[in-house]
């Protein structure tokens, strides 16, 4: 199934490149080799719009409150180097940038809304760090220890929001 | 499961324990320098080691692994004399048992590789709790979270960005 998925999305990304009128009328056969697929395209697709989510939030939340720069400033870092290795895992018609997600609405301003901002993007790591461990099966072994890191850094993250709730 | 994917997994499995047998024998050595309240953290987080050591040895057992001996002391990465010094231990070696169980995570078979991150995801957890810092890649060194095909080459510069409280 996961090489079914990969040949999908290089033959969906090729589009006209794919010599269909070279063949003549011998079938699939009379194709030639296909490129090689990628295994791992779409568990790293999923694996980017997640993290694109989670930076969308962080953002969010800095643009209604500049002051917590301090505490989310080096985690909203550390997200970035997930985009980075996950998009670096990327060759070919397969890097092909795809729409970014929905922006999500903007946090609530006032001690309150600190303390759900705070709350919301903790909830938002654990989700995100759950949702990547589901998807190990499908990944090849080395994407499978980078996702597997990348699920430990979000769900150290929640800890550390956490920390931060109880000191405001 | 071929004869040489056996050997694989079990050698990942005594890799595992290993390194939960030295984080045993460093928290034994952090617990002495720490005051009442870190020490009971640090003994809640060794009752999880010898819960993880039992599984290990289950899991080695099932597949006809032996369980190497734990050793009567370990090498400690740097003196331990001070309670500062007993939190960076721990913390440094939740991150070192991350790095041993992404090993596992690098096996084809499904369970050990769910366990496996599992257990990652705690020691990340616990190495957050004791440092009050976060790591972008757990367990990774720099020349695993480039592009694949650039593996085997050394990243100047030291290890993953840490983000701190």
């Amino acid at each position: 199934m996961r090489a079914d998925l990969g040949r999908r999305s290089v033959l969906a990304a090729a589009g006209a490149a794919v010599p269909l009128l070279a063949a003549g009328c011998k079938g699939v056969g009379g194709l030639g080799a296909l490129p090689r697929p990628q295994p791992d395209v779409a568990v790293l697709r999923g694996a980017i719009s997640t993290e694109q989510l989670l930076i969308a939030r962080y953002r969010s939340a800095l643009a209604a409150d500049p002051g917590l720069r301090g505490p989310l400033g080096p985690v909203l870092g550390q997200h970035l180097a997930h985009l980075a290795a996950l998009r670096s895992r990327l060759i070919g018609p397969a890097a092909t940038p795809r729409p970014r997600p929905p922006s999500p609405p903007p946090p609530a301003a006032g001690p309150a809304g600190l303390a759900g901002t705070l709350a919301g993007l903790a909830a938002a790591e654990q989700a995100a760090a759950g949702a990547l461990v589901s998807r190990l099966a499908a990944a090849s072994p080395s994407l499978a220890q980078l996702l597997a890191s990348i699920s430990a850094s979000e769900a150290s993250h929640a800890v550390l929001l956490r920390m931060d709730r109880g000191t405001r | 499961m071929t004869g040489s994917a056996d050997a694989v997994t079990r050698s990942a499995l005594q890799t595992a324990l290993a390194a939960v047998d030295a984080a045993s024998y460093g928290y034994g050595v952090a617990g002495a320098h720490l005051p009442a309240a870190g020490r009971a953290v640090a003994e809640r987080d060794w009752a999880d080691l010898q819960g993880a050591r039992d599984a290990l040895v289950s899991m080695l057992a099932a597949r006809g692994g032996a369980a190497p001996a734990a050793r009567d002391a370990y090498q400690l990465p740097f003196p331990v004399r001070s309670a500062a010094a007993a939190v960076s231990l721990a913390g440094y070696l939740q991150n070192r048992l991350a790095a041993a169980y992404l090993g596992l995570v690098a096996l084809d078979d499904p369970a050990l590789r769910a366990w496996g991150a599992r257990q990652a995801q705690v020691c990340a957890v616990r190495a957050t709790s004791w440092l009050g810092r976060a790591l972008a890649f757990p367990g990774l060194s720099a020349a695993e979270t480039g592009p694949a095909r650039a593996a085997g080459t050394r990243s100047p510069g030291t290890s993953s960005p840490s983000a701190s409280r």
